[in-house]
């Protein structure tokens, strides 16, 4: 009779079981079974009417049954949990295209830019990065660069004045003296900046910004500075950048060169950029003058330098495509949220 | 400076062609920046005769003409009317492509066929001065004697080489043709042919110079004064082929001697004035600074009122010429000048300098004295002239002349050596082919060991020890050296240890920071308009603006005292192209006089500037910025305070300044609502700066780790009423005092302002307060007891009632 009830009770609750869809059927049919009040915990209290002889054999049976029914439960339940999570990851899903909460991201400015790139690069190579004022003055500007009052070399640059003897920096080799009178050689030091010549077209701009570097030690040559532009240009423009010498004339540097740069557009094959001729006329560089030398306190028979100069906002517009140099200075958004 | 190919040759046996002569020039040096064929525009023109002139058949005005070009006949037809049978005329033929742009091809007109064109001067590109009949208004029509069948670039002698090369400021001495020839010398190892200087003299003649002339030199800016006189001087056209030169490098033929004055000053690079003798009063020449308020016509019909820094070539009463730079109408020659004295000078550079700057005029002249032009070089312009004087035979050339010199200028000897010279180059040149290329630039050098010996000629003046030496080697030697050859990078000298800028370091932190919060970096013009401290209301020193003596414009005529400035304007002007919405900075300099006119250079700061355009409610901008300023104070040691800030041209209630060290080091806040409309931006832009310098001295940021609790935090939130008036600040730390060294955190998470309050003055604030105990776990008795302490005190200071 019992047994009967039993096997009953075990079919009814598989059936449940088995057309359970939902997680939480499980826990419904788990206490149907279960609870207080349960089908099986109702067939334990039956036992009491059972014979202490038969007790033993039911007591197994309804062992038995509870093991059957919590392994079908936890089985289906198990089921049931893969296909609800399935279900729910396949209708989960955001338009990964909708922005960000996160803010817009800005720029930096392609000449900072290229002076942070730069000064990178010179710090690797030993030197230490300083700077010096925009208004300057005649001697550190000129005299002291070997560029005398009412000399012909003055023609070379159109200047600002602000009185005879003040002036905005032509060049940012004014710093060369006042590092050359304050710091004991060796030394290499470079020098990124603004400068200002009196000059406004497509090419030119009144404010510019220019890097200078000097390095004064004892054994100091052309070579030297052959192989050091030829790694700053390289890290600035590609491994295969090529440099190339030729005369010039700067009254702080014998012998002058300017120096000329594969262009980094066709590789030296010749372009629109590089007008044909596969280079571009980036750099004016050279031995210090030992007259410089003198006039700063450093003993020229003992040490030797080189000093090179570029302008950097040729070098951001080269690096970044940039046609007019006007655009650096309107900072117009449209222009700068290209840069990022 | 323009020199031409055949000039070139006068002196030098070229051999190679124009376009490599351009590119050794340029790598020894002398850039080359344009070579100009003058033929360009000259091909397919010839020299033709008209045969036979009939009348167009169709046409009243045109005529048909047959014309002998040389190898055939051809016939051409044209409306000019001042051909004739016989007549010799420039034809250009079909492919022609003169230089007004017309292109020639055999045409058909009015029925009849054309096979070319008849030119004017003008469509061959001269005019009157070179050639006679070139400024007629019709067919230029040449002399009987040019053959038909000449290509006429022949003809007219129109068939060089222009050079445009850029004459560095050291070698003035290459400001000539002979110095270009020297050059060209030196790269082919050529000889240079001898300079012709002969002249014929009437040596059994009484008269003398002194009969004519008599020179006094009475300034220290005189350093040689060379004259001689030419009677029964025949004032005339000079010969085609030196015209033809005047022409090619842009110098407009005028008459015999003029022209030699100029062909002497382009050729030896020495500038000549010649006289009409008559006119000059008293016989006398006085060199000499001109007098205050002296006044002079000159030659390019301006007068000119004189001071004592200008130096003049006076006769007895009147300054006949500013010298150096302008002749004046009252002594020069003319058609009638039958008697001539002609100068050969030398000038100091810096008078003729600052005279042609002061002045305004830039002539040829001025052009060579202002560069340096050497004092040996007197002789060798005086000699040539006279001997195109004999050659062109335009007058006699009187006995003696006068050469009145203060300086003198020899070959000098220096010693250098060899090894210093490879040193520099870093280069292992022989010395013999050092000696070589020295002995061809006419460095007459000898070597003993190591030692080179030089002999530097007179206008060398650039060439002074053992540097200079290795860049004329070098440049000879070629650069090209250096092309191929891998160096190891400071191979001989000492490694040093590189270090970054410290602010420019801090700066990068900060402008990569704001990057990332959506901001711009700007890069403004340091240079503002003289209006740009009244603007932003500017009352302390930074109205004391900077002025340049020599700006391009207003607009860029003062250094800028502020930063705001310059975003405000960069604000502006992104609105005005469509830009609604921006957030941008800049890191850069004001530059602070404390008086002025400057005495000496004045103090440049550097500031980090930042600002936010986006439209506003609540006061979202300034809160933001103050998120902002907080985040990059941040990566500095910097302990600061906020007050109201004074900054004028930020609005007085909604800014502040940021205060260390008892200093101001920053301000922030929503401009000035005048500001705003001064500058045509919205009211509610916020702006802020930073000080770059102070904030980068600070020591680095120290960090001392406190112990941590292990026992669980507890919190508290409690909303409180006070007046609008209490600041959130005074409350936090009110707060955190009470709670002793039990407190973690206080935060204020929310404020909030309904009708009822704001009619009371009075708004809502919510605290979180966090509390912890090193040592156990708070209970619930203990927090309680705090958060009474804390309101308690709220209530007595602040008059806070708990919401």
């Amino acid at each position: 009779m019992i047994s009967e009830q039993l096997e009953t009770i075990k079919e009814q609750l598989l059936a449940e079981i088995n057309g359970a869809e939902r997680v939480n059927q499980i826990g419904q049919i788990r206490a149907k079974a279960f609870g207080k009040s349960g089908s099986i915990s109702a067939l334990s209290k039956g036992m009491r009417d059972l014979s202490p002889e038969e007790r033993p054999k039911f007591g197994a049976m309804i062992n038995e049954l509870k093991k059957v029914i919590e392994e079908s439960l936890s089985l289906k339940e198990g089921e049931l949990e893969e296909i609800e999570l399935k279900n729910k990851l396949e209708s989960e899903q955001v338009d990964i295209t909708e922005p960000s909460n996160i803010r817009e991201i800005g720029a930096l400015h392609p000449i900072a830019d290229v002076i942070d790139r730069l000064t990178d690069i010179c710090v690797d190579m030993g030197f230490s990065v300083v700077e010096g004022p925009e208004i300057e003055s005649d001697y550190y500007n000129f005299e002291a660069m070997n560029i005398p009052k009412n000399h012909p070399s003055r023609d070379m640059q159109d200047t600002f004045f602000i009185t005879d003897e003040i002036l905005l920096r032509s060049h940012t080799s004014a710093v060369q003296a006042r590092e050359m009178e304050t710091r004991k050689p060796p030394f290499k030091i470079i020098c990124p900046g603004k400068t200002y010549r009196n000059d406004s077209d497509a090419t030119h701009s009144p404010i510019f910004h220019q890097i200078e570097g000097l390095v004064i030690d004892e054994n100091i040559s052309m070579a030297d500075l052959k192989s050091m532009l030829t790694i700053l240009m390289r890290r600035l423009y590609g491994n295969d950048t090529k440099i190339r010498f030729r005369p010039s004339f700067f009254p702080f540097t014998e012998p002058s060169i300017e120096v000329d740069v594969s262009c980094p557009s066709c590789h030296g094959k010749g372009c629109k950029i590089c007008k044909g001729s596969g280079m571009l006329e980036l750099l004016g560089a050279g031995i210090v003058n030992p007259k410089v030398l003198e006039m700063s306190g450093i003993d020229s028979k003992k040490y030797r330098g080189f000093a090179f100069g570029f302008g950097l906002d040729r070098t951001a517009m080269i690096l970044n495509s940039i046609n007019n140099i006007r655009n650096f200075y309107r900072n117009d958004i449209r222009f700068l949220e290209q840069m990022k | 400076m323009k020199v031409t190919y055949n000039w070139l040759k006068e002196f030098v046996n070229l051999t190679a062609s124009p376009e490599e002569v351009a590119e050794k020039l340029t790598s020894a040096g002398m850039e080359v920046e344009e070579i100009i064929y003058q033929n360009k525009n000259l091909h397919d023109v010839v020299v033709g005769k008209i045969l036979k002139i009939e009348k167009h058949p169709q046409a009243d005005k045109l005529v048909v003409c047959q014309v002998d070009i040389g190898n055939s006949i051809t016939q051409i037809i044209t409306a000019a009317t001042n051909v004739f049978e016989g007549a010799v005329v420039p034809v250009s033929l079909p492919g022609a492509d003169l230089v007004n742009g017309i292109k020639i091809q055999k045409a058909k007109m009015r029925g009849v066929e054309s096979c070319g064109m008849f030119c004017s001067g003008e469509e061959l590109g001269i005019d009157e001065n070179y050639f006679e009949g070139a400024g007629v208004n019709g067919i230029l029509i040449l002399p009987k004697d040019f053959k038909a069948g000449t290509p006429i670039e022949k003809a007219l002698m129109l068939d060089d080489v222009i050079y445009d090369i850029n004459i560095t400021p050291n070698r003035a001495d290459c400001m000539s043709v002979i110095g270009i020839a020297r050059e060209v010398c030196a790269i082919y190892g050529l000889d240079m042919r001898k300079v012709n200087l002969s002249y014929d003299i009437d040596v059994y003649a009484k008269d003398t110079i002194h009969d004519y002339i008599k020179v006094n030199v009475n300034t220290p800016n005189c350093q040689r004064y060379m004259a001689t006189a030419i009677t029964n001087v025949k004032i005339e056209r000079s010969p085609l082929w030196m015209r033809a030169r005047l022409n090619a490098v842009g110098i407009k033929p005028i008459c015999n001697l003029v022209d030699i004055t100029n062909y002497v000053l382009v050729e030896m690079g020495q500038p000549l004035h010649a006289f009409d003798q008559s006119m000059i009063e008293g016989q006398e020449i006085n060199v000499r600074q001109a007098k205050e308020g002296e006044t002079i016509d000159a030659l390019n019909h301006n007068t000119y009122t004189l001071d004592e820094n200008t130096m003049v070539i006076a006769d007895k009463c009147k300054p006949m010429v500013i010298a150096g730079v302008i002749g004046g109408t009252n002594s020069c020659i003319n058609e009638n000048t039958s008697k001539c004295v002609l100068e050969s000078a030398i000038f100091d550079l810096k008078s003729i300098r600052l005279t042609s700057r002061k002045i305004g005029v830039r002539t040829d002249s001025s052009a060579r004295y202002s560069k340096g032009v050497n004092v040996a070089n007197a002789e060798l312009g005086m000699g040539r002239a006279l001997h195109l004087v004999t050659k062109l035979k335009c007058g006699k050339i009187v006995r003696g002349r006068i050469d009145i010199a203060s300086v003198k200028n020899e070959a000098r000897k220096i010693i250098v050596s060899a090894k210093l010279i490879n040193d520099i180059l870093g280069l292992q040149i022989k010395p013999q082919d050092m000696i070589r290329i020295l002995n061809n630039l006419s460095i007459e050098s000898t070597l003993a060991g190591d030692k080179i010996t030089c002999i530097v000629p007179p206008y060398r003046e650039d060439i002074e020890n053992d540097y200079d030496i290795a860049e004329e080697v070098i440049r000879f030697y070629g650069y090209d050296v250096y092309d191929n050859i891998e160096y190891e990078l400071f191979k001989n000298s000492k490694v040093s240890e590189g270090h970054h800028h410290p602010r420019l370091a801090l700066e990068r932190k900060f402008r990569n920071s704001l990057v990332d919060f959506g901001f711009y970096e700007n890069i403004s013009y340091t240079l503002v308009p003289s209006d740009s401290a009244n603007k932003l209301l500017l009352n302390d020193n930074r109205k004391n603006l900077i002025r340049i003596a020599n700006p391009i414009s207003d607009e860029i005529s003062c250094m800028r005292t502020s930063l705001a400035h310059s975003l405000l304007s960069n604000i502006a002007y992104n609105l005005s192209v469509g830009n609604k919405k921006m957030k941008i900075f800049e890191c850069g300099r004001e530059y602070i006089a404390d008086s002025l006119p400057l005495e000496k250079l004045p103090a440049e700061k550097n500031m980090l500037a930042l600002a936010i355009c986006e439209d506003d409610k609540e006061h979202k901008n300034f809160f933001y910025m103050k998120g902002i300023i907080e985040m990059l104070l941040n990566k500095t040691s910097v302990e600061y305070t906020l007050v109201r800030s004074k900054e004028p041209y930020l609005h007085p209630g909604i800014s502040a300044d940021i205060i260390a060290n008892g200093k101001v080091v920053g301000s922030f806040g929503q401009i000035h609502p005048i500001v705003a409309k001064n500058y045509d931006v919205p009211s509610y832009v916020v702006y802020g700066e930073i000080d770059d310098d102070y904030l980068s001295n600070l020591v680095e940021k120290q960090r001392a780790f406190k112990d941590i609790s292990k026992y669980p935090i507890v919190e508290r939130d409690l909303a409180i009423v006070v007046e609008e008036k209490v600041s959130a600040k005074e409350i936090l730390d009110s707060i955190k005092s009470s709670c002793g060294k039990l407190c973690y955190k206080v935060e204020l998470f929310d404020i909030y302002r309904n009708q009822d309050l704001k009619s009371q003055s009075k708004k809502s604030l919510a605290f979180n307060i966090k509390l912890s105990d090193l040592d156990k776990t708070l209970t619930d008795e203990e927090v309680n007891k705090i958060t009474q302490k804390v309101l308690k005190a709220l209530s007595y200071k602040f008059g806070a009632i708990l919401r």
